[in-house]
């Protein structure tokens, strides 16, 4: 929105009404120029040109491959929405505001039942009411769907079972709202009620009507989805541990809170090709899943990406509203709109899982971390949705940022008949690591040393392996500790505030892009793939698939086409909402946007760019190496007076040809593992961040309120700040939801008792601490321009960091989030019956005595700091895997050094004893394999 | 599902014409007694940057401006706002001017998704009428109506104090930058005063 | 959501509207106020015992004034709070209701009436027939309370406004008007211990203010709100406390969102004869908080202590 191209009348400010407004209409229109007739180069903004080419911008993490080309022109800059003016002035059109000619209003019919079969539906009174266009049942579309190839489990509507109340059983069309309501209140279904689980243990057992059966490879007749073994390294090494955590751990179930309930709108146009506007942050796997249901080719349905009014991973999956609207609309050949209220958006959910996480965690005499256990059970609700990948995230991503002596992990994801869980800003990754992270708190303290320093002195360095075999290539994380250490003043703070004040530290790690395509038919399809084209008028129009959510990915590869090509952004034009124009996209999922298609458009434009250059060699006679690209201008390097304009170059370019074209897309290396499940957590690269967190506590009524956040961040680097800055702020608010007051709360029946947005407790401005956000540039050898994600890991580190700040303040653990007043308080309560306290005023606080250990780490971590530092500069490029901190050489596989290395993704016999809560599946056997017993 | 005392929701109740000012311009439309603004507005109306969140008071998305004040069209009862001049979103602009609260939500990252942004929008514009120089706690209270998921309200707090010191004077709108430097060539090779052999 | 079918009238006088009132009874027609709409029309979008027939009490001149001895029924609350006429603990208390949105269309007669609230029962209908409904609502069925079940005939959803117990500490007085006539009570007689009848208005008859004795401004107190967010929620729990200035015998302390009305203490107040620790225990023997909102009620009845012991001392 800055500079030049904006069409408006206006521009003389002196001319004001006296209400302070300007005169409309009576000035001049700015003259829309493709500008660069200047003879002379126009000053550069050196300050965001690299060091490495000359400018000034400083590369503490070393250069770039893309710093060539760089101009200068947009990345780095603080750059507003580009679709900020369409929001602010309520042109932006969501899900409901898409109202075509002759729309009718659809309408779905929701279970009444936990769980039950349908034994038959009776539409005749619906039908028969004045108004009614059409209904359609479960028969209408048989064929099953789900955001995972291998775990197709929905359907339109219910085929035979419902799965959980609100689970969609028909749908009606009807010329209104009021109509359609009232045809769905008039739909009978008779219902034979089965027993319905709730209970996530209850989940393991078998039972006679499992939620889902998955043929031969069902595990008894349990209602498991999806379990998950793995183990790594020596689990010798936790004998004699100098300290030992042991954390068990209750999460609820939390929603995305979207502001825009979903909506969609189906079209069936007079050429017989379906028309679907729908808010999605997936709209390719929504496509994909459109064919399959209505049975028609992917070519004939054009999905319309709507603005969206927020996803959070909430609007990531294909939906069976999106399958109804299509299908109605194909009844009615009108357009259908369906919209949800608050209480449906809970009803699809596919918010965090419930679970139930235990940790136990080791560390040795010299403070080294020699194990991680943990046991994840988690409660995956009606339908599979992104559940198998889920099942491996919350082990594989609490791998890093640590090196670890041995990593061990259980999952199971079970079924129950609630609302199903899926995909959630930090997908996976936020509960364990707030377990992990609580954890290494307590053993800190135990060993009394600096909570900052045990993790400084157990970081991985950049450029390394996990024990997982997770490649790690650039890593602020030993910064961004730094950072906030300093911001917050912590060592005059921590364990020296008084009772009722508390400080904590928690750290992130979370993927950028998720190694492996979730459909990856065909095999070399990339990840993600941009065209660009320039027609004479020089405008650059960019399509793409990426679906922007309000994080400002559309921004981005704007920023990254303007600054490769040295254009002002606002002449850079991306369409990105329907899939007609655009290329295929895997879509907003696993922090994949930035890094994947801001690479693509790096691509593209470049090769654009070689062109220009091409013809302004033909007009210059300069070879392209000896040109500069500045301002709409192309220069000979040594002489600028000797030069042309963009568009000069750009016409000469598009001789015989037409308009300029170019295709860039992204894949990722191959990398990783081989062992069962190894692509789960892989990445191009990975983000880092760690908060400091301050709290209130009111030691009489259990009310926490957080006050101020230090958040470092490690997006490599910020394309644009104002946007990373908002992506941080805004993660501590939703995180900070999840530990102090969001829960998706099941009664005593198993109904969700809080289906809206006053019960459900999304934190308000009163609750909001100040936040200063820290953004650290680790400048990722493989992201554009140096970027990695900034979307989804800063939600991590605040979690882990309230709690901390809570038992520093009152010296109490809790393990049951939110912390809600209730909770607090009890356990406050508990304590000062133990300690026999009268007054809760009188509760001790946590201090701190540093142990012998404490000066061993803080040597051991500035050592660290020296070697990290060469890594990132890649002055020490020697191998580096998870074990070295533990003597092993790193050029030697480690299975050959030690005997007890270990990398194994089932249990042996010995350890299925042992197994915990969610590792207990294991005793269980696959119907397969029971069949082989009989 | 529907129990003996199910409240049919047809036939709607007697419509009568629905007149208010909407943005300076007087709308009448049909609409049926028991209607809420916040459906008059989306959906006979047309101002369709009035956003529906929660429909039930929680959300703020739906707020438009009644007679200056700040309010929750899904709590409002479209009769009884007749005749009354109603603001929405907009409504704000002048022309394809911005007003300094909407250029500044946009320059200071007060809209991320831009769902809630119509509600914060009229919400803050309603208190810098009143206000131009509110402090950091008033303009927390007056939007602690609206509830954000992306932006964490902290860029939300700064975009309406930058607009607020536009209201004061003491910092002036962004103006639509002519362009810095016009090409003299627009027209390109075909351009009537482009120089021939120009640059070849 | 969409409101279910109703007709609406906006009467311009207080006797219009009793005309009307008295029009509709008369015909066997059952109807609601409408005050500002914040608690009724969430209701009515769930379909909770919505009527076919709607006054609105908007268009009436005259109702919203705010003094200190006297607050029309349509007074917003956003304005009470703002005021600087009104006693600075009505002030308090009305600026901790909801949020700032929410105030400007609140009257402070619909809070005083606002509906008792219940987890099993603020839904939609949808949600109520998958507990196959409940007594407050049962829509024909005779279905059974959901809080406190094998019992028929009483509702203990609970009374969750902000406003009643600032006022009954200040011993106003509700003025009521209907087709027969005025009358008038102190607040404290106002409620009547149901969940579903609530309080002590007549078919017909409707709040037309509150007002307080002239000493009125010699009081002080303060009011204390338990919620887990300071926008939006409703309290878990609320304890009131007002004094004559420079005198604590003449205490008086309130409660609400602890039972199915708001009630005050005078009993306990004397029996503890100024220890307010005593107090504390007395009432929070008094009350019995059920499980019928966000909290835990053992939570929000151990809060008591707390809050009695905040709102006494400020
Ligand atoms: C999200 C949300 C949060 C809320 N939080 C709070 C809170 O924290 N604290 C709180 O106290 N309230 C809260 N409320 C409820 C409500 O906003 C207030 O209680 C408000 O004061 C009700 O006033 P009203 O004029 O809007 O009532 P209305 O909705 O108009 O009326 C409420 C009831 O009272 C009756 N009524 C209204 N006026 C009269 C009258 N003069 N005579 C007789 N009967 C009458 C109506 O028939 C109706 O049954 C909240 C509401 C919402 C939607
Ligand atoms: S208290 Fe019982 S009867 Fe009353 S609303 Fe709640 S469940 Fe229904
Ligand atoms: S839609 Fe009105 S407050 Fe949410
Ligand atoms: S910008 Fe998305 S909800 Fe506020």
């Amino acid at each position: 929105m800055t500079g030049g191209y904006k069409q408006q009348p206006g521009g003389s400010k002196k001319e004001l009404r006296k209400d302070g407004k300007r005169v409309a209409g009576k000035q001049r229109f700015a003259p829309p120029g493709s500008g660069g007739s200047k003879p002379v180069m126009s000053k550069r903004d050196v300050d965001f040109i690299p060091e490495t080419i000359g400018g000034k911008e400083s590369q503490p993490a070393g250069a770039h491959i893309h710093d060539r080309a760089r101009t200068g022109t947009a990345v780095g800059k603080r750059t507003p929405l580009v679709d900020a003016n369409a929001k602010v002035t309520g042109q932006a059109w969501y899900g409901d505001d898409v109202r075509l000619q002759g729309e009718i209003i659809g309408r779905i019919v929701r279970s009444p039942h936990h769980y039950a079969k349908v034994k038959s539906i009776d539409t005749s009174k619906a039908e028969a009411l004045p108004g009614v266009l059409a209904v359609a049942t479960g028969e209408d579309a048989p064929n099953p769907f789900g955001v995972l190839p291998v775990t197709k489990d929905e359907h339109a509507m219910a085929v035979e079972k419902v799965r959980h109340v609100g689970d969609l059983v028909a749908c009606v069309a009807a010329v209104d709202e009021a109509t359609a309501r009232e045809a769905a209140a008039l739909i009978e279904v008779d219902y034979e009620v089965l027993d319905s689980i709730h209970d996530i243990k209850k989940g393991l057992e078998d039972v006679d009507e499992p939620i889902h059966w998955r043929g031969k490879y069902h595990v008894g007749t349990t209602n498991l989805q999806k379990r998950v073994f793995q183990e790594f390294g020596d689990r010798s090494l936790v004998n004699n541990p100098r300290a030992m955590h042991n954390g068990k751990w209750k999460f609820k179930g939390v929603n995305h809170g979207f502001t825009e309930p979903h909506a969609v709108v189906a079209h069936w146009d007079p050429n017989g090709r379906l028309q679907l506007y729908t808010p999605q942050q997936v709209p390719h796997y929504a496509h994909r899943a459109l064919a399959t249901v209505l049975e028609i080719p992917m070519h004939q349905i054009n999905v319309i990406r709507t603005f969206v009014g927020g996803g959070f991973g909430g609007k990531s999956d294909p939906f069976p509203h999106e399958m109804c609207a299509a299908i109605l609309s194909r009844k009615t050949g009108r357009p259908v709109r369906i919209t949800f209220d608050r209480e449906e958006v809970f009803w699809v959910n596919r918010g965090r899982h419930p679970s139930l996480i235990e940790v136990e965690m080791y560390a040795d005499d010299d403070g080294r971390i020699s194990g991680f256990d943990i046991d994840a059970l988690i409660d995956g609700g009606g339908f599979a949705s992104f559940g198998h990948v889920t099942s491996y995230y919350n082990g594989v991503l609490a791998t890093a940022p640590y090196e670890l002596g041995s990593f061990h992990y259980t999952g199971a994801r079970v079924w129950t008949n609630k609302p199903a869980s899926g995909a959630m800003r930090g997908h996976g990754a936020v509960n364990t690591r707030c377990a992990v992270e609580v954890g290494l708190d307590d053993m800190a303290e135990q060993m009394q040393v600096d909570p900052i320093d045990l993790r400084l002195a157990n970081l991985l360095p950049p450029h390394s392996r996990t024990i997982s075999g997770f490649r790690i290539t650039s890593n602020g994380m030993r910064q961004a500790l730094h950072r906030v250490r300093e911001g917050s003043d912590w060592d005059n703070k921590f364990r020296k505030l008084p009772l009722g004040k508390g400080i904590g530290v928690g750290c992130g790690f979370f993927i950028s892009g998720s190694g492996l395509p979730i459909h990856w038919d065909p095999n070399k399809f990339p990840h993600a793939t941009v065209h660009i084209q320039v027609d004479m008028d020089g405008g650059v129009t960019v399509h793409s698939g990426a679906a922007e959510i309000g994080q400002g990915s559309t921004t981005a590869i704007a920023q990254v086409v303007a600054e490769v090509l040295a254009l002002p952004i606002e002449m850079i034009h991306v369409r990105s909402h329907e899939s007609d124009t655009s290329p295929v996209d895997l879509g907003s999922y696993s922090s994949r946007v930035t890094f994947m298609n801001a690479n693509a458009a790096i691509r593209a434009a470049l090769e654009i760019k070689d062109k220009l250059l091409e013809a302004a060699w033909e007009v210059l006679g300069y070879h392209p190496n000896a040109l500069v690209l500045n301002d709409r201008r192309i220069y000979y390097k040594h002489d600028p007076s000797i030069s042309m304009s963009y568009l000069e170059a750009l016409h000469k370019a598009q001789e015989d040809k037409g308009s300029l074209i170019a295709s860039g897309a992204y894949r990722s290396p191959p990398m990783g593992g081989v062992h069962k499940g190894a692509a789960a957590g892989l990445a191009p690269a990975y983000s880092f961040s760690a908060y400091v967190a301050e709290v209130d506590v009111d030691v009489e009524t259990g009310l926490i309120k957080c006050t101020n956040v230090w958040a470092a961040h490690d997006c490599g680097k910020a394309l644009n700040p104002l946007a990373v800055e908002g992506q941080i702020i805004g993660s501590c608010h939703m995180g900070l939801g999840q530990v102090l007051s969001e829960q998706m709360v099941y009664g005593r029946t198993g109904h969700l008792q809080n289906p809206n947005l006053l019960d459900y407790k999304i934190p308000s401005i009163h609750e909001m601490p100040h936040v200063t956000p820290i953004i650290i540039e680790s400048c990722d050898p493989e992201g554009p321009f140096g970027a990695k994600e900034a979307g989804e890991g800063p939600l991590l580190p605040i979690l882990p960091a309230v709690v901390n700040a809570v038992y520093d303040a009152i010296g109490i653990r809790i393990n049951d989030l939110p912390l809600t007043p209730d909770k607090v308080w009890a356990a406050i309560a508990k304590k000062m019956k133990l300690e026999g306290i009268e007054d809760a005023t009188g509760l001790p606080t946590p201090r701190l005595d540093f142990s012998a250990l404490q000066a061993k780490l803080v040597t051991r971590s500035e050592q660290h700091e020296l070697r990290d530092n060469r890594r990132q500069r890649s002055e020490d490029t020697d191998a580096y895997v998870n074990g070295v901190l533990f003597g092993f050489d790193p050029n030697i596989p480690l299975e050959d050094q030690v005997d007890g290395w270990k990398m194994s993704t089932k249990p042996t016999p010995e350890q299925l004893a042992e197994l915990g809560l969610a590792g207990s599946i294991w005793l269980k056997k696959e119907q397969r394999e029971m069949e082989g017993d009989n | 599902m529907v129990g003996e005392q199910h409240i049919a929701m047809v036939p709607t109740g007697p419509s009568s014409i629905w007149k208010a000012s909407v943005n300076g311009q007087l709308k009448e439309v049909l609409a049926p007694s028991n209607s809420i603004l916040l459906d008059v507005l989306r959906d006979k109306v047309g101002t369709l940057g009035v956003k529906r969140g929660c429909d039930m008071g929680t959300c703020g998305c739906c707020t438009v401006m009644i007679d200056g004040i700040p309010r929750l069209s899904c709590l409002t009862l479209a009769a009884e706002v007749a005749g009354k001049d109603i603001t929405t979103v907009e409504g704000l602009a002048d022309g394809a001017h911005l007003a300094p609260i909407q250029q500044c939500f946009g320059d200071h990252g007060g809209s991320q998704c831009g769902f809630c942004t119509p509600g914060f929008l009229i919400t803050a514009q309603a208190l810098l009428n009143n206000n131009p120089n509110p402090t950091n706690e008033q303009v927390e209270c007056a939007i602690e109506g609206n509830l954000c998921r992306c932006t964490g309200y902290q860029q939300i707090v700064e975009s309406i104090q930058a607009a607020a010191a536009i209201h004061r004077g003491e910092s002036e709108l962004k103006q639509p930058a002519s362009d810095p430097h016009p090409d003299p060539h627009p027209l390109g090779p075909d351009d009537p005063t482009m120089p021939p052999g120009h640059a070849r | 959501m969409l409101m279910p079918p109703f007709e609406l009238y906006l009467p311009v006088s207080i006797t219009a509207a009793c005309e009307k009132a008295a029009e509709l009874l008369a015909g066997g027609f059952e109807f609601d106020w409408i005050a500002g709409g914040t608690d009724l029309i969430p209701n009515y979008k769930w379909h909770i015992n919505s009527k076919p027939h709607v006054i609105s009490l908007a268009n009436i001149d005259g109702l919203d004034s705010i003094s200190m001895t006297e607050v029309g029924c349509m007074a917003r609350l956003h304005d009470i709070s703002e005021s600087t006429e009104a006693h600075p603990l009505v002030a308090s208390a009305a600026g901790k209701v909801a949020s700032s949105l929410i105030r400007r269309n609140a009257t402070i007669g619909g809070n005083l009436c606002l509906d008792t609230r219940c987890f099993w029962f603020n839904q939609s209908e949808e949600w109520r027939s998958s507990i196959d409904w409940c007594h407050k609502c049962d829509c024909g069925t005779g279905a059974d309370c959901r809080v406190i079940p094998n019992q028929n005939d009483l509702c203990v959803a609970t009374y969750q406004g902000d406003l009643a117990p600032a006022l009954m500490v200040l011993d106003a007085t509700v003025h009521l008007i209907g087709p027969n006539g005025p009358r008038k009570m102190p607040l404290v007689d106002f409620y009547r211990l149901d969940g579903m009848t609530k309080n002590v208005l007549e078919k017909g008859e409707f709040l037309l203010k509150v007002t307080f004795s002239a000493d009125v401004s010699q009081m002080v107190g303060s009011y204390q709100k338990l919620r887990v967010r300071e926008s939006w929620d409703f309290p878990e729990a609320g304890v009131a406390a007002a004094w004559v200035k420079g005198d604590r015998e003449t205490l008086k302390v309130a409660t609400t969102a602890l039972e199915s009305i708001p009630r005050r203490h005078d009993e306990q107040v004397e029996q503890a004869e100024g220890d307010i620790k005593q107090l504390a225990q007395l009432i929070f023997k008094a009350v019995k908080p059920v499980n019928n909102t966000s909290l835990p009620p053992r939570y929000r009845r151990n809060m008591i202590k707390v809050l009695v012991k905040r709102a006494c001392s400020e």
